[in-house]
């Protein structure tokens, strides 16, 4: 029950776990930290590699295909104009609003339909229609009822993720295992207090999976609603950029894109590792 | 000693109420349409304070039963009777311990065994440390701010059992609860269990298919046939329980008993052999 193990037991288990030589292609080859890391540089430094010499090559005109290192240095310089700072900020904010808007509707309601087949059925038969229709379809009537300001951009932003996060938050609640919510019942819970002690905390870790991986589909809503009509933001700076011609600022444009996805994705997973501490043993 | 602990010496074994199932039925309709009878008129009754063990091969409608008995399942004919009121649906009354593993994985040990009293709101029961003195008789008192997926299946089943404990039922429905244990580990649970039932005095319902679990642990068991589940024979094993499980083996009543049930088990296997789609 208890690890009462000799002292000598752990190093001599180490030692065993490389005697074998296991091949480098094995199937479910287990991989150190920093093994994984030095493959991760390796795939970029070959990727970035590549890309500088095809640039350098000369075969296509510089304009249209810069390097690698031309992109960093537009990046720099974009990152010390006030200009950039803040198109930067209004896509943040349009991302965080409208998400939380998306969420704040789509979590309760997915709750509900995932836990009570009776609101699955109402909620369906109106959410599965709709997730079928492309957001940018909309673009036309929102700019007809909200203007070209930030009401369209949020609107747009919401409704390309809402339909989605409603069904996957159904799933993830209808996946919370059935003999729990029995057990709770048998334990005297009633209704409300299983959906809140049981059926909510059982699906929520799922959820906030289901949240951060939304967030980067939002990215995509947000580059084409800034593109279609707006004066600020990440996708609006690439396409002022397009009419002159900056191949190398589009570049950076889309490199910081990424980079702040890459960057709400990990403050997602921190926020996951410090909610739920019962999950941190648990092998993934 | 807590004062829950105190409050229990005081208050002998209450004798609590009694079960009664008759001409239980259960019927489940298939996907296509298609009928099966689980469960078919099934009667017995579990007196006060009383261990009782139902018996039978796999698919028989043993679960089925204990569920109806539970408040999960609706029966399809008859009635069940706990105390002179029927049941109908789940209540703290009859606590039930799953055969999976059915702790709260977010809740901490402590936590998972004061969920039933936390959510009934019996403050005056957490107050008297009722959760401490459970923990304290499944031996997990270190392991209470632990969570479920750092303990050993034996160890989750103890928290499963102090949680249904706490909640002090009348009736403690089990559902093969130590089928995944090792034979000692099952020994010790078994002679846990039956040490912390006379003491708190209700009554039990375990579903088992093991003879050995069913002689050791009940003082009347009901064996049900193959498919679909009737009440074929109640036996009433002897009331004395030997100290080590060896002299289950050795001892001439339960020799004789244990062969009567196992060639009775092997006669219900050859009426439907595997396999064979009722
Ligand atoms: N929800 C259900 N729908 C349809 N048939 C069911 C359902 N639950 C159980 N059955 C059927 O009822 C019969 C009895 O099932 P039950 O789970 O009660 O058996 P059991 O005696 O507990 O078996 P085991 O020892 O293997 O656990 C089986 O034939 C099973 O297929
Ligand atoms: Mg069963």
């Amino acid at each position: 029950m208890t690890s009462s193990l000799p002292a000598t037991a752990l190093p001599d288990r180490a030692r065993q776990d490389t005697r074998w030589r296991t091949p480098l292609f094995d199937f479910q080859r287990t991989l150190s930290w920093r093994g994984r890391v030095a493959l991760g540089v390796l795939a970029w430094g070959l990727f970035l590699a590549a890309w500088q010499m095809l640039a350098r090559a000369g075969i296509a005109p510089e304009q249209l295909f810069p390097a690698p290192t031309d992109v960093f240095s537009a990046l720099y310089r974009l990152l010390t104009e006030q200009q950039f700072l803040s198109d930067i900020r209004a896509s943040l904010t349009r991302i965080l609003i409208s998400f939380a808007i998306a969420a704040s509707l789509a979590v309760p309601l997915g709750v509900l339909m995932g836990a009570f087949p009776v609101v699955a059925a109402f909620g369906n038969a109106l959410v599965s229609p709709f997730r079928y229709l492309p957001a940018p379809s909309f673009i036309p009537l929102l700019l007809m009822w909200l203007g070209t300001g930030e009401a369209q951009k949020i609107a747009l932003l919401c409704l390309g993720v809402v339909w989605f996060l409603i069904t996957l938050v159904m799933d993830n609640t209808r996946a919370v295992r059935v003999d729990l919510i029995e057990t709770a019942k048998t334990l005297g819970a009633t209704r409300r207090a299983t959906l809140w002690t049981v059926v909510v905390p059982a699906a929520l870790p799922a959820i906030v999976d289901t949240l951060r991986q939304m967030l980067a589909v939002s990215w995509t809503y947000l580059v084409i609603a800034e593109i279609v009509a707006a004066t600020d933001g990440i996708g609006a700076m690439m396409m002022r950029a397009r009419r002159f011609v900056r191949v190398d600022d589009i570049m950076a444009g889309i490199l910081v894109i990424g980079l702040l996805g890459l960057l709400l994705d990990l403050l997602f997973r921190a926020l996951h590792w410090w909610v739920f501490p019962y999950l941190r043993q648990r092998r993934q | 000693m807590n004062a829950y602990a105190a409050s229990r010496l005081h208050s002998a074994p209450v004798a609590r109420r009694e079960l009664r199932v008759e001409g239980l039925s259960k019927v489940f309709t298939a996907r296509r349409g298609s009928v099966v009878t689980a469960v078919d008129d099934v009667s017995f009754r579990v007196l006060p304070g009383e261990v009782c063990a139902l018996l039978g091969p796999s698919g028989c409608g043993k679960s089925t039963v204990l569920r109806m008995v539970a408040g999960l399942e609706q029966p399809s004919d008859g009635s069940i009777v706990l105390s002179g009121r029927e049941v109908t649906g789940p209540g703290r009354d009859r606590g039930l311990v799953f055969q999976s593993y059915t702790c709260f994985p977010w809740l901490t040990v402590r936590e998972n065994v004061a969920y039933g009293l936390k959510v009934t709101g019996s403050t005056l029961a957490l107050r008297e440390g009722t959760v401490d003195y459970f923990l304290e008789r499944v031996k997990l008192t270190p392991f209470a701010d632990r969570y479920p997926d750092e303990l050993s299946g034996g160890m989750r089943q103890r928290v499963a059992i102090a949680r249904t404990l706490a909640n002090g039922p009348d009736l403690l429905l089990m559902d093969e609860p130590f089928g995944a244990l090792d034979s000692e580990t099952r020994w010790q649970m078994q002679r846990l269990l039956l040490d912390v039932v006379r003491r708190e005095g209700m009554s039990v319902l375990i579903v088992t298919h093991d003879v050995d679990e069913a002689l050791y642990l009940a003082d009347k068991i009901v064996c049900l046939s193959r498919h679909p589940g009737r009440v074929r024979d109640i036996l009433m094993p002897p009331a004395e329980k030997p100290d080590e499980p060896e002299a289950l083996y050795s001892a001439p009543a339960f020799v004789r008993l244990r062969s009567g049930i196992l060639r009775m088990l092997r006669e219900e296997g050859a009426t439907a052999p595997l396999g064979e789609t009722p």
